[in-house]
């Protein structure tokens, strides 16, 4: 075991490990972390991931961009799509996908379209979704975040772009929506979600940080268990291949 | 059997296309822009819009939007949009950001299936697409291009999104001959080809203009037929500072630069809207030909620079 990794390491180490191998998923744009879990499980456990419903399918990158949906990242791939069969992939859905948010909320909604005043006249207008559909269609989605501050993590989100449990288990039965964040990590921390109220709850913590800082660094009442261990840390053989194969220019290590 | 000699030619001089996107866009029309995000976007045709003056534009594009879109709301020719992202992706677009803060440019709340569904319905002639996929998004109910239906044969509560036509598509591609069959070499297309089949009027920015026995000897590479190319133009770099792949990667120092200034200028730092200004006029107003701006933008040795990192992909 070692504790000489990266946030961004742990996190991509630590998403890596919960995809399963044969499933079918997408990392989205500017999603270094999630294509390096991707490419991650590939190598240790999931030997027959799919990539695709972003164009390209399973691409092979030879290092990590900090924009992962162009020619320089994902050029090299069994076959490209256009952005036709983005119906499909978007109906069908995915096993899995990931966002990040400008606000994400208690129960795992997503902003990315506008902080204060409204949605005409922001007070902070955010870049908003290309595609919002994967939250809802898919199996299920990770929310992966670059930072953990109270201005990312609120309470409730002042525009749902996407779908997490909306206001719980009732208003997910009124929407129809059957999937949902499977879990959040962030820099600190790993929350998960209570199955009652589908509120965020500490999972573990980060070695670097601890419950009081990831409670004061949440912007809501965040639910503690009363045991909260460790975020496990990478194995030699996973920092090796993430290292090694994965992000050899070391973009998460930046 | 050879093309007839006497068949008309939809290439046009690089000097020709700023008077054939004057007659194809009226100021408040809607644009339509190809590629996604820092790839493929048709950055010199754009400068065309940009020096023609145009105001009051609606923009739309494939789902991820940024530079181009930024500096034509910089140059301040825009009053809508219906682009579902808009960012540079690790820093957002300051321009966009400030007007929609200011009040001054309205950012319609779309996605990407409301914009590919848009321009698949336009593409196909139909009024509008069905789509079955946003359950919990606060984003449809103010999406101006959707309207809630239900399914005549079924009865379940669908959308509609509405067909996207615009007046003007600018696209960008590696290669096309000189009839308008366009082949793209990047790995992606975008929604290149849905956007040349739903827009009124088409021109093509290519890298390169290659002979058409080259199109004819492998016709599942012509990613754009010339029936829906109402003109292509020859610009060498005629994407830059974003990637035409496979030919020469994104200037990610260029398109950071321009970010540096437009954020300063948002933030209203002292003299920045000047520095913005200033920029503009130089690299749009003061080149209008491409050798002038290629030439400011570091000449032969920065273009080979970027043709060497697309090589080494």
């Amino acid at each position: 075991m070692s504790l000489d990794c990266t946030p961004a390491e742990l996190q991509a180490v630590y998403l890596s490990r919960d995809l399963e191998d044969g499933e079918l998923g997408a990392a989205g744009a500017s999603a270094a972390i999630p294509m390096a879990a991707i490419l991650l499980a590939r190598l240790t456990h999931a030997p027959n991931l799919q990539i695709a419903g972003e164009m390209f399918v399973n691409p092979r990158p030879r290092r990590l961009w900090n924009s992962m949906l162009d020619d320089r990242a994902l050029g090299a791939c069994e076959a490209s799509e256009t952005f036709l069969e983005l119906f499909g992939h978007s109906h069908r859905g995915l096993d899995f996908f990931f966002h990040n948010g400008m606000q994400v909320d208690a129960r795992g909604n997503i902003n990315l379209h506008f902080v204060g005043g409204t949605l005409e006249r922001p007070k902070m207008r955010g870049p908003g979704a290309a595609n919002i559909s994967y939250a809802a269609m898919s199996k299920r989605f990770y929310i992966c975040t670059t930072v953990h501050s109270p201005r990312t993590f609120v309470e409730k989100v002042d525009f749902v772009t996407s779908p997490g449990f909306l206001d719980g288990p009732e208003s997910m039965k009124a929407a129809g929506l059957k999937g949902g964040p499977r879990f959040c990590i962030t820099p600190l921390a790993v929350m998960d979600f209570d199955p009652a109220t589908l509120r965020m709850r500490l999972k573990s913590v980060h070695a670097w940080s601890s419950i009081e800082e990831v409670a004061a660094k949440t912007g809501f009442a965040l639910g503690i268990p009363s045991d909260v261990p460790i975020t496990p840390p990478p194995t030699a053989r996973e920092l090796e291949l993430l290292r090694g194969t994965v992000d050899p220019e070391g973009l998460l290590r930046s | 059997m050879s093309a007839p000699a006497n068949r008309r030619e939809k290439r046009i001089a690089a000097e020709e296309a700023g008077a054939l996107i004057a007659r194809a866009l009226a100021d408040g029309d809607l644009l339509a822009i190809g590629g996604l995000f820092k790839q493929g976007r048709p950055m010199a045709l754009v400068r065309e819009v940009i020096r023609l003056g145009r105001r009051d534009l609606k923009l739309v594009s494939s789902p991820g939007s940024g530079f181009d879109v930024d500096l034509l709301i910089a140059a301040g020719c825009v009053a809508e949009t219906f682009l579902p992202a808009v960012t540079l992706e690790d820093r957002m677009c300051p321009a966009f950001r400030g007007a929609v803060e200011a009040g001054t440019l309205t950012a319609h709340c779309v996605d990407a299936l409301s914009i590919i569904g848009g321009l698949l319905a336009a593409a196909n002639g139909v009024p509008f697409q069905p789509v079955a996929a946003w359950k919990g998004s606060d984003v449809p109910a103010h999406n101006p291009l959707v309207a809630p239906i239900q399914c005549p044969f079924t009865g379940a509560a669908l959308y509609a999104t509405r067909a996207i036509r615009p007046k003007l598509a600018l696209l960008h591609a590696q290669e096309a001959d000189v009839y308008g069959n366009v082949r793209h070499l990047a790995t992606m297309t975008y929604a290149d080809q849905l956007i040349a089949r739903a827009a009124e009027t088409v021109i093509v920015s290519v890298d390169r203009i290659v002979p058409p026995d080259e199109i004819v000897a492998r016709p599942r590479e012509t990613s754009i037929p010339c029936i829906y190319v109402d003109a292509v133009v020859e610009i060498p770099y005629g994407a830059h500072p974003t990637g035409s792949f496979p030919l020469y990667s994104i200037d990610e120092a260029h398109i950071e630069h321009y970010a540096d200034l437009a954020e300063a200028a948002r933030r209203g730092v002292d003299g920045a809207r000047d520095r913005l200004a200033d920029y503009i006029a130089a690299q749009v107003h003061a080149s209008p030909r491409q050798e002038d701006y290629i030439a400011r933008a570091g000449g032969a040795a920065r273009m080979r620079a970027l043709e060497d990192e697309a090589a080494t992909l």
